[in-house]
């Protein structure tokens, strides 16, 4: 799910604790959250895990120079995205090139000047926001608000890449509105929007803050379901399902939808590219939508939920 | 060389006071790390300290000492010059830290 902002964190680094102390005072009626580090070790590990949205760097610290932490946050994809202002005693010039090359966002003499390097400060955060919102933008659906496809791809190769590491359980339900076609043909395409929009908002209320539900295209959706038993996402999956087929449509009498859910889960998948996954899920969904649809298949289980009474479908056909 | 004490700019500013004598009570030991470097010829750690000095003394008031930090950090960074030769500048910092005051 799309997150709110929060208050923007300023990570310092800098071996001088009287810099620290200066900064915490002066700045203190910014509107900033701190984060401190004394070394540059220090520094790379907080940036990782925090994510702050600046970080204030000096150059001259015993340890790991400014320039090798810079260089160290430049290279890792986890925190080459946040900006970076040097703030260093050196007025030379070539430290100044060296650190615009090496991909510092701006530079900042010691002794410095309050007033402007406050300036500074809320500039550079104000472009993280909106370079971070630019981002943002080109990965959210325009018509239902969940993420997009393109997302999608990148962060199933994330949790898969997680999952290598750590093994913790993960679910992926690939779930498709059921005559979809017929919906938009008997009631127009507004109806059939209303209906995207209507099952994008009850994917947000039923999942947790941790799970991703994307637009997979067309009238598919993808979630993907971190830390999850098979279990917890079968009832996560049925729960959805039943919400969409309660659900009643104001100013369109007589309208009623309902999805199938194709589920594929660690447990039942000893396999580990995104593509297995998806085909997993995506031949578990093929069994719910010819197993009558309104309902939840599991990957290697069958049906797991619903099972409509309808048989209104020659097993042949491609479903849809 | 004169012995006065040295204030420092933001003394009247309430926000700065409590700083302003916490950076004062470490001059001592900022000191002691100036003559020990001094004493035992170790030319990066004398270039270190002044770097330091000259990054923070005029945040908190004490233009002076920086610029008075800077100029032994820029006459060590010429390596043409021995160590001795940057005495003056050396005696100038030491004499202006001394002096600092809350
Ligand atoms: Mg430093």
């Amino acid at each position: 799910m799309v997150h709110a902002d929060r208050k923007p964190v300023l990570l310092l680094v800098d071996d001088q604790p009287a810099i620290h102390r200066l900064l915490a005072v002066k700045l203190r009626n910014e509107e900033l959250e701190f984060l401190t580090a004394f070394t540059g070790e220090e520094a790379l590990e907080l940036a990782k895990e925090q994510q702050p949205s600046l970080i204030l760097l000096d150059l001259t610290m015993p340890g790991m120079s400014g320039f090798e932490v810079l260089k160290a946050l430049k290279e890792n994809t986890d925190t080459m995205e946040i900006p970076v202002i040097i703030v260093s005693g050196s007025t030379d010039s070539r430290h100044k090139v060296r650190a615009f090359e090496l991909g510092a966002m701006d530079y900042v003499c010691k002794p410095f000047d309050v007033p402007e390097l406050r300036a500074r400060i809320q500039s550079a955060i104000k472009l993280h926001r909106l370079m971070k919102m630019l981002e943002q933008r080109a990965q959210i659906d325009g018509l239902t608000g969940l993420w997009n496809r393109a997302y999608f791809d990148k962060r199933l190769e994330i949790e898969l890449n997680s999952r290598r590491r750590t093994n913790r359980p993960l679910a992926l339900v690939i779930c498709d509105l059921d005559h979809f076609k017929l919906l938009n043909d008997n009631y127009g395409h507004p109806a059939g929007d209303t209906v995207l929009q209507g099952f994008a908002s009850l994917l947000n209320h039923e999942l947790r803050s941790s799970d991703v539900a994307c637009r997979y295209g067309g009238e598919e959706f993808a979630l993907i379901l971190p830390e999850t038993t098979p279990d917890e996402a079968i009832r996560a999956c049925d729960r959805i399902r039943l919400a969409i087929d309660a659900k009643s449509w104001k100013n369109y009498e007589g309208l009623s939808a309902t999805a199938s859910f194709g589920l594929a889960h660690s447990d039942d998948l000893p396999v580990e590219t995104a593509e297995e996954w998806i085909e997993a899920a995506d031949s578990a969904l093929y069994e719910a939508k010819r197993g009558g649809r309104n309902q939840v298949h599991a990957y290697g289980h069958g049906l797991a939920a619903g099972g409509a009474l309808e048989i209104d479908e020659p097993p042949t056909e491609q479903a849809a | 060389m004169s012995n006065d004490p040295i204030y420092s700019a933001f003394a009247e500013d309430e926000e700065m006071a409590e700083l302003v004598e916490m950076f004062v009570e470490e001059m001592p030991d900022r000191i002691s790390s100036l003559q020990d470097a001094w004493e035992s010829s170790a030319r990066n750690d004398l270039q270190n300290i002044a770097h330091q000095l000259k990054g923070s003394s005029a945040g908190y008031g004490f233009a002076a000492v920086g610029r008075s930090a800077a100029d032994l950090e820029d006459a060590l960074k010429d390596m043409e010059r021995e160590l001795a030769s940057v005495k003056a500048e050396f005696d100038a910092l030491l004499n202006l830290c001394s002096r600092v005051s809350a």
